[in-house]
């Protein structure tokens, strides 16, 4: 399989011809949503859209997390990131709580909301295609190099370059290096990201950090707990019976009746409720 | 034994009413799918089933792991009397929690799955897990009701045997889903609004749950002494006024120290929709019940207490809420309000659950003691004449907490439609220079002379793209395929470029000149 695949996108390149979107449409077998590209919106039939925004043609589709919130919060493990580089979607595995489309950070996964049996859609990165050796169908027709295929690593150094090159022009930093712990989907402005519609203000950790710190206490806190649960319940317990002893054999020493005195943890007879006046 | 149709009374109509609304919501939830049946979308998800149905149903068991611990764990035994009907509560809530996602699902068929397909960095399998082996527990803690009923003795003394394992299983098992239910959200630290987001959500969700636990407690034993004459512990319920004092003071305190801690505390009072949401919640949940319970005569008082748990049960609904629903909308562009379907199969939910509760006292012991006492004045010492009575007490301060939570929710919803409608900014248009010169467009395509043509026919692309702005898919829609298909040129026969599907969709002689009489123009020789 060799390294990891992604995308560098490069807004100062972008003509907003559309190549890509069709090509996905195309790919995916996906029918047309609107009437003009530009118009549309990412939907369940719909996994890349061009955007005017900010004085650019900007794209927008799944980014490919490295640590992918998606994944990290299926419950059932529908979606996987492949060492390939591809985030996919097992649709046999899904139930439907669509705590992906909840947790993703850029908002990707979509919902087939019309249908009875609904599937998760979103950008697979073509990883048929990946798989054979070629480009993503949006790379392969890119006519302007605006979206550009190859090895992350490579895109990275290949980014690097335009920046070192263009100082003056670039933003001086890649938009999905760092982002929720680095993302496969690479892009380059010379506009501010935020008026491409990509948000800044994302954390450098992945999020599936925010709950695994938690996640990861459940074993310890079980035992823990119910170590704990337990010595409470052996020292009440216990304290009871002696207490009652007690006062059973006070009770014989002075002649007098023993009291009732409610049974130990455990009873569900009906009439122990004499203790609450 | 012989049944007759009664006249139903007023609550038989209503649950009937809400009942056939919610079946027939139901049907066109299972016919139509989630769009048809929802307000939900790409933009919002998660609606009223997630974030009332099962975030609210699933605290309705936190009296039950509460009152069970106190008895079994901690051997207070004077709570006894009142820990089957928090049992009951917590079953039911459960199973209507399974209810409800089986309605939110997308694919309720496979709620199975999690027990075989495993992803232990999914919080919500865990709560999956949760919601099966809590299930599970609480079905057993239950059951002693049934076999008491039915006279069995020997899985009766089997359970009696099991009770102090399954009680620890069981709190252990609340405690995890309680707060669980807060971890959901702390994967959308950038979706969901500083007001609510925190590292401690699952702090929250686990101390409110015991407040509402034992406000529950008391809500549903002036249900049942309403509705079946059944003994109220005032006392004990009194001591549970308190215990939910407590809670909540540990919820504040805790809550305004994450709100300083995390900067966020100059949010409260922004004059924002979530600003006074948030407000209008702390006042009805925390602060209004903790006023009202902390005086006594208002604690000792079958009003007061009950106006108390009240308001405990509406701020509890209104914080879940305010996290899946209000604090979401702004980061999602969309304003959501439930679906006349999502409401009515809510509804239809409550409502079971009422009528389940009903059904359950009135043909298993959950109330061991049900000599149907008359109600015993509580043993209050008014030792001296107050100043006011407590009932005009109790009126006039839940009445200030509940309307003025509602004015302040209600003075929240005008910054609402200013904050969801989208800026209206004039767009630039856009810088293509670059892109253009960097250019690389498709090669010509030469099509061989065909049988009785006049001569082959170059494409250029280059002479086919509008130039001030190229877009691809003026002809790019099938059948002209953009990406590469081996071949494709030489395949087609030639009487097929002329008409209304290829060349001729644009050379038609009006959008351009015509296919079919200029031939010299694109047939060269």
């Amino acid at each position: 399989m060799g390294s990891k695949k992604g995308l560098l996108f490069d807004a100062t390149l972008c003509i907003g011809c559309g190549a890509c979107y069709q090509a996905c449409k195309e790919r995916n077998r996906l029918p047309p949503t609107a009437t003009h590209f530009l118009e549309d919106r990412l939907s369940d039939q719909t996994y890349t859209v061009v955007k005017k925004r900010g004085g650019r043609f900007v794209r927008q589709l799944c980014m490919h997390c490295e640590v992918p919130t998606c994944a990290s919060v299926c419950p059932v493990g529908a979606l996987e990131k492949t060492a390939a580089g591809p985030v996919i979607y097992h649709e046999e595995r899904c139930i439907g709580c669509r705590y992906c489309m909840l947790a993703c950070p850029f908002g990707i996964p979509k919902y087939e909301w019309r249908k009875i049996l609904p599937r998760i859609r979103k950008c697979d990165l073509c990883a048929d295609r990946l798989v054979a050796g070629r480009p993503t169908a949006c790379a392969e027709v890119c006519p302007t190099g605006a979206t550009k295929f190859g090895d992350r690593q490579e895109l990275i150094e290949e980014a690097r370059a335009r920046l070192r090159a263009h100082p003056q022009k670039y933003v001086p930093r890649i938009y999905g290096l760092e982002e929720v712990g680095g993302t496969s989907v690479l892009l380059l402005s010379d506009v501010p990201f935020e008026r491409l519609g990509y948000r800044t203000d994302l954390l450098r950790e992945p999020l599936p950090l925010l709950t695994w710190q938690v996640l990861q206490k459940i074993p310890n806190f079980v035992i823990v707990g119910g170590v704990l649960l337990g010595g409470i319940w052996w020292i009440t317990n216990r304290r009871q019976e002696v207490q009652r002893r007690e006062r059973q054999e006070r009770g014989r020493d002075s002649g007098e009746p023993p009291r009732d005195l409610p049974e130990p943890s455990g009873s569900s007879s009906a009439s122990d409720s004499t203790n609450s006046s | 034994m012989r049944w007759r149709l009664r006249r139903p009374g007023f609550w038989q109509l209503v649950f009937l009413v809400i009942l056939g609304a919610g079946l027939y919501s139901t049907v066109v939830r299972f016919t139509g799918g989630l769009g048809a049946s929802t307000a939900l979308s790409d933009a919002f998800p998660w609606g009223l089933w997630v974030g009332f149905d099962v975030l609210c149903g699933v605290a309705l068991a936190a009296g039950g792991f509460t009152i069970s611990a106190v008895v079994y764990i901690f051997n207070i035994e004077r709570f006894r009397p009142i820990i089957r009907p928090t049992i009951l509560t917590a079953f039911l809530g459960y199973l209507l929690v399974i209810v409800a996602l089986l309605f939110d699902l997308g694919r309720p068929y496979r709620i199975w799955h999690p027990l075989v397909m495993w992803n232990p960095h999914s919080v919500m399998f865990e709560v999956a897990w949760c919601v099966m082996l809590y299930t599970t527990v609480l079905a057993l803690e239950f059951s002693p009701m049934v076999f008491e009923r039915l006279r069995l003795q020997r899985p009766l003394r089997i359970l009696h045997a099991l009770t102090v394992p399954l009680v620890i299983l069981g709190v252990i098992l609340s405690t995890l889903h309680q707060s669980s239910l807060g971890s959901l959200y702390l994967i959308v630290p950038e979706k969901l609004h500083p007001l609510w987001y925190s590292p401690l959500l699952p702090v929250f969700f686990f101390i409110s749950a015991i407040a509402l636990g034992c406000a529950m407690t008391i809500f549903e034993s002036f249900l049942s002494y309403r509705a079946f004459r059944k003994r109220l512990e005032i006392d004990l319920l009194t001591d549970l006024g308190k215990v939910i004092v407590v809670a909540l003071a540990v919820y504040l305190v805790l809550k305004v120290q994450d709100l300083v801690g995390r900067g966020a505390l100059a949010h409260v009072l922004e004059p924002t929709y979530e600003a006074r949401m948030f407000l209008a919640e702390m006042m009805l949940g925390v602060i209004g019940p903790m006023l009202l319970l902390s005086v006594r005569r208002v604690r000792t008082d079958h009003f007061g207490l009950f106006v108390s748990a009240l308001l405990v049960v509406l701020g509890f609904i209104m914080n879940r809420l305010n996290v899946s629903i209000t604090g979401m909308e702004a980061s999602s562009g969309v304003s959501y309000f439930p679906s006349w379907t999502e409401l009515s199969v809510t509804f239809m939910i409550v409502a079971l659950g009422f009528a389940l509760f009903g059904l359950a006292v009135k043909y298993l012991p959950v109330f061991p003691e049900m000599e149907r006492e008359v109600a015993v004045p509580p043993a209050v010492a008014v030792l001296r004449r107050p100043w006011i009575g407590t009932t005009p007490l109790i009126l006039i301060l839940g009445g200030i907490v509940f309307f003025g939570a509602l004015g302040v929710a209600y003075s929240g919803l005008s910054y609402r439609e200013r904050a969801l409608a989208s800026p209206s900014r004039l767009e630039e248009e856009p810088n293509i220079a670059e892109g253009l010169e960097r250019l690389n467009i498709p090669p010509d395509v030469t099509f061989p002379q065909g049988e009785g043509s006049p001569g082959p026919v170059t494409f250029r692309h280059a002479s086919h793209i509008n130039w001030e702005r190229p877009d691809c898919t003026v002809c790019h829609r099938e059948p002209f395929h953009i990406l590469k298909v081996e071949g494709e040129a030489s395949s087609r026969p030639a009487r097929d470029w002329h008409d209304a599907r290829h060349c001729g969709r644009c050379h038609d002689g009006k959008t351009s000149f015509s296919a079919q009489e200029e031939c010299a123009v694109c047939h060269r020789p």
